[in-house]
């Protein structure tokens, strides 16, 4: 599959032609199946071994300043046996969340980056992060961070930790 | 589906409107994606699909204001030719194969529908679909 | 002879133990009881802790404001909503539990507790639907006459529940088409917030269904200058104060909202410089027509952080009347302020740090921080 950043960069035309039927939105049907894994940024990897620059934590994934973590709220699933994209063992994913943006300073652009909760279980009670960059109230839940958005999991609704997976690039002008 | 989007851009052009609307894939991602699920298929019991739905109510002025008048539509933070483009895009892969592709909506149709949302979406929908599903043709299914 | 048979008693005196002084009669033997509560009294204060880094195990803390004694608790699950009964008597917790603690089926309920024994009266359970989300004072609230209860819902459709508390009933369930939160608005009627940035109003008739609804005017802009939706309780109404320090007062005393023209905080050189911010963000003492509102210096983005500055208005003339820092009395950014209603009127601020300030309403003199007063202090009723 192609990389996420670059398939949203590409006129939705093109993507339209590769769109199969069994899947509705094709591509975008990959995502946040945690099936796959999404590769992380290039300079994002190096996140520890960037201690020394000026601003290290904002490729952490275990800091709150981490750059794709500007509208999370809760525990960072990344200090909770989890990751970024992954959920904590044992725990279940939620299927609905809200999406925000973030800027990622070391390329310049805008991400769209999906804050899922992992559920199921209690508290992580570990990096507590809140972070609110366009971060609306509750009636728009589009755009809010306050709902448990396990809250559709039923029985699976217990809040542990949040992911922030990259969905791909805002187009500039948009 | 060049042509489709040449023309859609065309008309919204006539209609005064701005062109250079965000890509609709975009704005899905970012209005509607978080509740309605990357295949648009929702959440059982609680989302409702727009995979399997959208175009069937499409197929009716009753069917058509609906979809405007809900909630995620007639609130959303996208303007009226956003909110137009994303239907449209969506419900052009929606299209049943070999079904009479439906009219995809206008700007102005937009325009009016949103202004005045649903009070009572559950009971809406539901007679909406009872009156699909009596009219003949595809109907989405009323559960989910 | 004596000076021997006085030695003698000396010695058997010090055998045996007694002290040579009268000695103070033993302690008695008690029995355990349960501590009645003491009368209320205007300065008490329930405050609510959220307990997020183990959030099924929410609580409220009852505190006496003039005492400085913690005079108990009423737990309240995982992720509730709560409020107080119009006359003090009850508070009401919407809360959801799993039936193994953390995990397993998944029950939401409404439960009653007796505010003179702390003790939980009765439940009404509720489907799997309840608001999970900020404390504010709309998520379960009491009519104003106590008739009914209302308790939100977020599916994420937007709902809410209409419950008879005397009978322990659910009466209904109201669809409001994305409208969010429960505001009671008069009498048999509810109202919800709106992405449009207007309020649904919603009138019951007796048996808690649909009469009527209606659409106010847009009164703010959500994607300019949103208002938070913890409001702030007036005499006539609610105030919603917005991102940027707007503050609107909505007044609910008569058949449809109607909006006063907005005030600000800020002057035009601190708008946008210095913001409210919080989780319960203002709090109005009605007599003096005092507001107080946690004020931080911060950008867009920063609506959530507590308070450097405690800043008072007079509602009436909205003219600021006093800046009070907070870090010169020790305390960390506040998230959460409330006031006593009565003549010698006490501020309560509740820090990031979750601690509990006990402030002079009027001159801002600080009386008594209670240190970790909960978890995470986020509001606070009484």
């Amino acid at each position: 599959m192609r990389s996420l950043d670059r398939m949203f960069e590409q006129s939705s035309r093109t993507l339209a032609q590769r769109t199969s039927r069994r899947s509705l939105l094709g591509a975008l049907g990959q995502l946040l199946t945690g099936a796959a894994l999404l590769p992380l940024l290039p300079l994002a990897r190096g996140g520890r071994a960037e201690a020394a620059t000026a601003q290290p934590d904002v490729n952490n994934p275990q800091s709150c300043d981490y750059w794709r973590y500007c509208a999370i709220d809760g525990f960072l699933c990344a200090c909770c046996g989890g990751s970024t994209t992954s959920c904590p063992p044992g725990t279940v994913p939620s299927p609905i969340t809200w999406i925000g943006t973030c800027h990622n300073p070391a390329d310049d652009r805008h991400y769209m980056v999906s804050y899922n909760d992992c559920c199921g279980k209690t508290s992580c009670g570990h990096c507590d992060c809140n972070r609110n960059e366009r971060e609306k109230p509750t009636y728009r839940p589009s755009r809010n961070n306050d709902l448990n958005w396990c809250l559709a999991n039923g029985d699976d609704s217990n809040y542990h930790c949040s992911v922030s997976v990259i969905l791909g690039v805002v187009p500039p002008g948009s | 589906m060049l042509m489709r989007r040449r023309a859609l851009l065309a008309a919204l052009a006539l209609a005064g409107v701005h062109a250079a609307v965000a890509d609709p894939m975009v704005d899905y991602t970012l209005f509607c994606m978080g509740c309605h699920g990357a295949q648009a298929r929702g959440v059982p019991g609680k989302v409702p699909p727009l995979a399997g739905a959208l175009s069937r109510f499409m197929r009716t002025p009753q069917g058509r204001d609906y979809v405007l008048r809900v909630p995620g539509a007639a609130n959303s933070a996208l303007s009226d030719a956003q909110l137009t483009a994303v239907l449209n895009w969506l419900a052009e892969r929606d299209a049943g194969a070999g079904a009479a592709p439906v009219a995809p909506f206008t700007v102005a149709e937009v325009t009016a529908a949103r202004r005045t949302p649903l009070a009572s979406v559950q009971e809406t929908r539901r007679a909406v679909i009872s009156a699909l599903a009596a009219g003949g043709g595809a109907a989405p299914a009323l559960d989910y | 002879m004596r000076a021997s048979a006085l030695m003698f008693t000396a010695l058997v005196y010090l055998v045996a133990g007694v002290p040579v002084r009268a000695a103070p009669p033993p302690l008695q033997a008690e029995q355990l009881s349960v501590q009645k509560l003491p009368p209320p009294n205007p300065h008490w204060i329930y405050v609510f802790d959220e307990a997020f880094f183990n959030e099924i195990d929410a609580r409220i803390h009852l505190f006496d404001g003039d005492t400085y004694q913690r005079l108990g608790q009423i737990d309240a699950g995982f992720s509730p909503g709560v409020n107080l009964s119009p006359d003090g008597a009850t508070t009401v917790v919407a809360t959801t539990y799993f039936s193994r603690g953390s995990r397993g089926t998944r029950t939401d309920v409404v439960e009653f507790t007796d505010n003179r024994t702390l003790r939980v009266t009765h439940e009404i359970v509720l489907p799997a639907k309840r608001a999970e989300t900020v404390p504010s004072l709309f998520n379960v609230a009491y009519s104003a006459d106590g008739h009914f209860v209302y308790a939100a819902y977020i599916t994420p459709a937007a709902s809410f529940g209409v419950l008879d508390p005397e009978h322990g009933t659910v009466l209904g369930e109201i669809d409001t088409a994305g409208c969010q939160l429960v505001i009671p608005s008069g009498p048999n009627r509810v109202s919800s917030l709106c992405e449009s940035g207007r309020l649904l109003t919603v009138t019951l008739d007796a048996q808690g269904h649909e009469a009527g609804r209606a659409m106010s005017a847009q009164f703010f802009d959500t994607d300019h200058d949103p208002v938070f939706a913890q409001g702030i309780k007036s005499a006539s109404g609610y105030l919603f104060v917005s991102f940027l320090g707007e503050v609107h007062e909505v007044d609910l005393s008569d058949g449809q909202p109607r909006f006063a023209a907005p005030w600000s905080l800020v002057s035009p050189a601190e708008r946008g410089v210095w913001r409210p911010g919080g989780v319960q963000l203002g709090a109005l003492q009605r007599a003096l027509g005092r507001l107080y509102v946690p004020m931080h210096k911060g950008g867009e983005g920063s609506h959530k952080e507590g308070g450097s500055e405690i800043w008072v208005f007079d509602a009436g003339s909205h003219r600021r009347l006093a800046r009070w820092p907070v870090a010169p009395l020790g305390l960390a950014p506040i998230v959460a302020v409330q006031v006593s209603q009565d003549e010698a009127p006490v501020l309560f601020a509740a820090t990031s740090a979750a601690d509990v300030a006990v402030l002079d309403a009027r001159s801002g003199r600080l009386r008594h921080v209670e240190k970790h007063l909960g978890q995470t202090p986020w509001m606070m009723l009484n």
